[in-house]
């Protein structure tokens, strides 16, 4: 059952460092920005250092919450008052708990790691500096995200993570696509933002506080259409920041990014900030099943998509984009199933944590050995050249399919036997959808795993006639990756094992058992047979030696095209946002130059106007000034004796 | 004597050197009309001590006077030194800053 | 005095022994340590030689400023009381008030020390008396004179702002509105540049100020003939002050509102509101800019502090009768000086109207008798009054040929790339009076609308709301103007003033910046300061 009240206690001893998390990185981020070039030597050392020092205060955190009994690990550190006038409150504070505690170790231990393959992965740039303090700006504000104990402050985090993902989307700003890219993925993001910030100022408006304790506590006896309503707005913010359908076309234009990102924001952290926000806001979602229905069909529907796209991509970064929106559909099918599916999308989402960024990881190796080329019909045959990367993506690799005992496996499993348990149509509809899933991903993952490692060799000269010479890649990017492949492979067994995580996070999120129509080990071994279909026909089409992957993309079944193209996705905002946007906006020049405009115009010529028509009233005359006072003055006294009668 | 007569005098003294100053030009005479009503308050000041049977009104009147003396060694520092950079002592041509 | 009046009034009937009254010396220390340098700095002007005559009066000036606030800080927990026989109340607020003034003021004598920027010349004429353009005055040049006289003329007035919110009858006010605004017509009139315009601004302010002043005195008659007592407050039931008179509804209401009338006119002048608003513009633009600065802050928040203490002390009883008019006044101020700023395209006198606008915003706080309306004003002034002294202190560095202030604001085009620093600064202060979230005057102007709002006047926060957003457009526009355009080929050269000036400018933006993101000290500062002696 869901915690029935929400009572944090005032954070003392240890856990008052929780503001200290937060504050490293900020502060890193601060000195790298203002310090400017004269931290140019140092400046990714001490982004590293932010990003483990504060990794190292999570799991001090981590561990003094272990100490503590499982429904006394929720703690609120007040931090400071915006503004305290009567009848407002902005207080900014951090709150504590499980599941903040899990996030914090998820950005700051990948983020970590991110880091430091960064430094080998950025070695040849510039602005390696700029990076890193942007790195550590994004830290910064996924932690106040992740830590804020009201959902202005959490509103704040937001948009933190946002500038910083547009800023690193487009760190290379000398290409265009990448600064296209940027602007896109910072466009999509406001509408989402919109739909964020509405639902604050409906909280604020609905229970007269921005505070977790007021909108937890409030919810169940507020109005239930405004919950909905609230519960929608979240949505929309969550599908804009976590790329989940319609708003999903900006992520894999995101891949403009340098790797490093890719791997930290689009597919370890911030892009799961919608499910935090979901997780997070269970309350409101609890008592609205309407919202909650919503969620889980957009969670379907992206993951579908997801992987659809992912079967046809050949950019191999676009490939992996493609399964994180899949993957991330997956988690947020598992919010919306309710207290049944909350800890496991969570589970999901920490262990894709691993997987995908040592993925995204593996493949920055690979392009860091391929003259920076990212077209998987020109590599092949790699794994004799880049054996640790070899390995790691492989590690990784099965933990996506689901292949047991790999960390996958666990969490998807949960959540395909969780839609099935949702129980009725919708059960079953969602079920099928998952299992469906599963079967993709395994298609194009392996795919991508065939065409990358395997096969013959298909290299080419790059722009300049130097030739491919895959190398492995320096030890500084080596040792997150295989450290993240632990990571895949045993995360996921570790939590499943005596339900540990569920145990962990069940004060948080209540946590309610399903029951599934088809028997947990029957559906386990059905998701396996399905992983292995997959599997096969990936294999039959790209690992047998008689039919080499062609260098150049076949024309493709038209749904293959349709993949290609993000399956319309930029079309599909075309037709039904640009398009209609620009109907509207004609529409609305023609209003607004006979009605708003007019009227807009009418007021800036009128105060013009006016302005200069009253200042002829300030004309010099000291004789002027002092009848104007001698008439105010008169006026004062008339109005008085008026108001008085 | 009843002593309202004094505060209708006293009235009529303000109200004429406020008068004065809206329609005078030279400078020494808007001044002037200026310490006019200082004592049109002062007069008002001393009729309200009386009718009132207390002092206070009275050293009000004192210090008014002293100050009004500080008063006219500013004002008329200032009217000389315009007078003596423009050559004409009327309120009317100080009008650069405007609008 | 009131009461030594009381008391001699008494010797006259019994012919008893004349007590001398109690003064408290230390209660009153901020006010005579300044007043006290003031008089110490007209000997240094009488007796030192020219040539030490800056540094003495400088040094002096810092030294009683820094000594009076570390007086003010000394009186923090002085229990709520009235000194020199009821004259002078010292409460929280004034402390509040005292210590605001002297922390901008400080600032201020930073700017108006300034020598640097002209090469050992400050912003004064050689020679106050000399004529412009005469031989008299270039010799004065040539020798290198400075109008050090400026000094104790400033702790003059500085003298007059810490007694004008503190004091609690209508004679001390009266002597402290003088006090504080005799020097300020001088000083007015002694800019370097630009003299004939500086000598008008003196003359206007001078004459427009005397008649003010008359009218004040006049007020101030009326409600002596009304309560037959010249104090604001007086608990003792044998003297009624004027707010015991108020609340027992005495004879004579229309002497009692012409009263307010004439009184509350003589102080709005000081505040700048509408309709008494004229001077300030071409006062504004005509004085020199480092004193332009220091009175467009310091001589507002004693004058709103004089206010506050007429309003919620003498005549919170009848506050159901002049609230529709203050509520009037703010209304008509926020337009004329929002409207107004729009087409202004010299930097002073845009500033000056939107000192106007930003009066109007402090008059909001005054229709509550209120603790909550108390204190947002009292978070509001210095907040403000800090980004004014900075904006203003920008304005000295931009000059154009021959060392004159380049004003129009054609002048600063480009500035944001010629010179950065100072840009950034002036947007700093520019976006805090636009009202831009985590500034410290948006925080300010919450305080003042949400304190108006539970005040019930939620017309006044409209108004206020329009108006910002009106005068949003013009700050941003010197902003744009700075930042977006190109700079002109023979454009105006930045003066690198000193470090006094630059650490002037550093605090300012600083403290603007801060109160606007943890404002949380100065809200409870001002919360615990708003207690009035009534």
């Amino acid at each position: 059952m869901p915690p029935s009240t929400y009572a944090p206690v005032a954070a003392t001893g240890v856990f008052t460092l929780t503001a200290w998390v937060v504050a490293l990185p900020m502060i890193g981020a601060a000195i790298l920005l203002l310090g400017g070039k004269r931290t140019n030597a140092w400046g990714h050392l001490l982004g590293c250092l932010a990003a483990l020092g504060s990794f190292a205060l999570g799991a001090v955190l981590f561990f003094s919450l272990l100490g503590k009994p499982g429904d006394a690990r929720s703690y609120d550190q007040h931090v400071y008052t915006w503004i305290p006038v009567p009848g407002f409150s902005a207080d900014a504070g951090f709150h504590l708990d499980q599941l903040s505690m899990t996030f914090v170790l998820l950005i700051t231990g990948v983020g970590s790691l991110i880091h430091i393959y960064s430094v080998g992965y950025m070695a040849h740039d510039d602005n390696r500096r700029k990076f890193f303090a942007y790195l550590n700006l994004f830290l910064a504000a996924m932690l106040v995200l992740v830590l804020a104990n009201n959902y202005l402050l959490l509103y704040a985090g937001w948009e933190g993570v946002g500038l910083a993902s547009y800023l690193l989307i487009g760190f290379w700003q000398h290409k265009p696509s990448a600064a296209v890219a940027a602007k896109k993925a910072f466009i999509v993001n406001r509408v989402g933002d919109v739909g964020l910030s509405i639902a604050v100022m409906l909280m604020y408006t609905t229970f007269g506080g921005f505070a977790f304790t007021d909108v937890f506590n409030k919810a169940p006896g507020a109005d239930r259409d405004t919950i909905l309503g609230i519960g929608l707005m979240l949505l929309l913010g969550a599908c804009a920041k976590s790329a989940q359908f319609p708003l999903q076309s900006w992520l894999l234009d995101a891949m403009e990014g340098p790797t490093p990102v890719s791997a930290l924001i689009h597919a370890a952290t911030m892009v799961t900030a919608g499910v935090y926000l979901i997780v997070r806001s269970h309350v409101i979602f609890d008592i609205s099943p309407n919202a909650r229905l919503l969620v889980t069909i957009v969670g379907a529907i992206t993951l579908m998509m997801g992987a659809i796209i992912g079967c046809a991509k050949d950019d191999i970064k676009k490939a992996l984009a493609g399964s994180t929106m899949s993957q991330i559909g997956y988690m947020v099918l598992g919010a919306g199933l309710g207290p049944i599916g909350y800890v496991f999308a969570i589970m999901h989402l920490v262990t894709h944590g691993f997987f995908k960024a040592g993925l995204f990881l593996g493949a920055g190796s690979v392009m860091h050995g391929m003259n920076d080329d990212v077209d998987m019909r020109h590599y092949g045959a790699l794994r004799k050249y880049m054996p640790v990367t070899y390995v790691t993506f492989g590690l990784g690799y099965l933990a996506i399919i689901g292949c047991p005992p790999f960390s996958g496996f666990w969490s998807k499993d949960k959540i395909i036997e969780a839609a099935f348990a949702q129980g009725g149509t919708s059960g079953w509809v969602l079920g099928c959808t998952a299992l469906l899933g599963a079967l993709i991903t395994a298609f194009y993952m392996t795919r991508v795993m065939l065409m990358t490692f395997f096969g013959e060799k298909r290299w080419v000269e790059d722009e300049q006639g130097h030739e491919a010479h895959p190398h492995e890649s320096p030890k500084s990017m080596t040792i997150p990756m295989i450290l993240l492949a632990v990571g895949s492979v045993f995360a996921g067994g570790l939590f499943s094992i005596g339900s540990s995580f569920a145990n962990w996070l069940e004060p948080v999120t209540g946590r309610a058992e399903g029951h599934s129509p088809i028997n947990t080990t029957v559906l386990s071994v059905i998701t396996l047979v399905a992983v292995a279909l997959g599997v096969g026909y990936a294999w039959r089409l790209y690992g047998t030696r008689t039919r080499p992957v062609p260098a150049l993309a076949p024309a493709g079944s038209p749904l293959t095209r349709a993949a290609r193209r993000d399956l319309y996705g930029d079309a599909f905002n075309e037709a039904a946002f640009m398009r209609t946007g620009q109907w509207l906006t004609r529409l609305l020049v023609y209003f607004d130059l006979r009605g708003v405009d007019g009227v807009v115009n009418g007021v800036a010529a009128g105060l013009g106007g006016s302005s200069s028509r009253f200042r002829r009233l300030q004309n010099g005359f000291v004789r002027s000034y002092a009848l104007s006072m001698f008439g105010g003055a008169a006026l004062l006294i008339a109005a008085l004796l008026l108001v008085k009668a | 004597m009843n002593p309202d007569s004094y505060l209708y005098l006293s009235a009529i003294l303000f109200s004429l050197g406020a008068l004065g100053v809206l329609i005078r030009r030279d400078a020494i005479v808007v001044f002037m009309c200026i310490e006019l009503m200082l004592n049109a308050a002062n007069l008002a000041f001393v009729t309200f001590s009386r009718m009132h049977g207390r002092l206070d009104g009275q050293i009000f009147a004192f210090f008014t006077m002293v100050v009004a003396a500080a008063e006219v060694v500013v004002g008329l520092a200032i009217i000389i030194t315009v007078f003596r950079t423009r050559r004409s002592a009327s309120v009317d041509d100080a009008n650069l800053l405007k609008y | 005095m009131p009461s030594i009046l009381a008391a001699s009034t008494a010797a006259a009937s019994n012919t008893a022994p004349f007590t001398a009254p109690h003064v408290e010396w230390g209660k009153l220390s901020p006010m005579l340590i300044v007043l006290g340098a003031a008089t110490m700095g007209v000997l240094v002007e009488a007796f030192a030689p020219r040539a030490a005559r800056y540094r003495l009066q400088v040094g002096l000036t810092l030294l009683a400023l820094a000594a009076a606030f570390a007086a003010v800080i000394a009186l923090h927990d002085t229990p709520t009381s009235v000194a020199a026989a009821g004259a002078v109340a010292v409460d929280k607020t004034t402390l509040f008030f005292q210590g605001t003034i002297l922390a901008i003021s400080f600032i201020a004598v930073l700017v108006i020390a300034e020598r640097r920027t002209e090469g050992g010349q400050d912003a004064f004429a050689a020679q106050g008396g000399s004529v412009p353009g005469s031989q008299q005055e270039r010799e004065a040049v040539r020798a290198g004179w400075l109008t050090t006289e400026v000094y104790p003329l400033v702790l003059f007035s500085i003298g007059g702002m810490l007694l004008f919110p503190a004091a609690n009858d209508l004679l001390t006010m009266f002597v402290a509105l003088e006090v504080l605004s005799l020097p300020l017509y001088l000083v007015c009139g002694l800019a370097r540049h630009r003299r004939l315009l500086s000598q008008e601004a003196a003359l206007k302010y001078f004459l427009l100020g005397a008649f003010s002043s008359a009218f004040f005195l006049y007020g101030a008659a009326l409600l002596y003939g009304y309560a037959g007592s010249v104090q604001l407050s007086n608990s003792d039931p044998h003297n009624p002050g004027i707010a015991q008179a108020v609340a027992a509804h005495a004879h004579g209401p229309a002497l009692l509102y012409t009263g307010i009338a004439l009184l509350g006119m003589g102080l709005l002048f000081k505040v700048g509101a509408a309709p008494f608003h004229m001077w300030t513009p071409d006062v504004y633009e005509g004085a020199p800019t480092p004193i332009t600065g220091f009175m467009s802050a310091a001589t507002k928040i004693a004058a709103f502090g004089a206010l506050v203490r007429v309003l919620d002390v003498g005549l919170a009883g009848s506050v159901d009768v002049w609230r529709p008019v203050i509520e009037i006044v703010a209304i008509l101020t926020m337009v004329v000086g929002g409207i107004l700023a729009l087409t202004q395209r010299n930097v002073k006198r845009m500033l000056a109207y939107s000192a106007i606008l930003n009066a109007g915003y402090i008059i909001m706080a005054l229709v509550s008798t209120g603790h909550d309306a108390l204190a947002s004003l009292l978070f509001f002034l210095p907040t403000y009054g800090i980004a004014l002294v900075g904006s203003f202190a920008v304005v000295t560095l931009v000059r154009d040929a021959g060392g004159v202030e380049a004003t129009d604001l054609s002048r600063w085009a480009g500035l944001g790339k010629s010179a950065p620093i100072p840009a950034t600064l002036m947007s700093i202060f520019l976006l805090a009076f636009a009202g831009i979230p985590f500034t410290s005057i948006f925080v300010g102007k919450f305080a003042v609308f949400q304190a108006a709002l539970a005040a019930g006047a939620p017309q006044l926060v409209i108004v206020a709301v329009l108006a910002s957003a009106v005068a949003a457009f013009f700050y941003l526009r010197v902003i744009v103007v700075m930042f977006f355009s190109d700079p002109m080929p023979d454009g105006p050269t930045i003066a690198n003033p000193s470090i006094a000036v630059k650490t002037a400018l550093a605090v300012s933006a600083l403290v603007t910046v801060a109160m606007g993101v943890a404002p949380a000290a100065l809200l409870h500062l001002s919360n615990a300061a708003a207690v009035l002696a009534r």
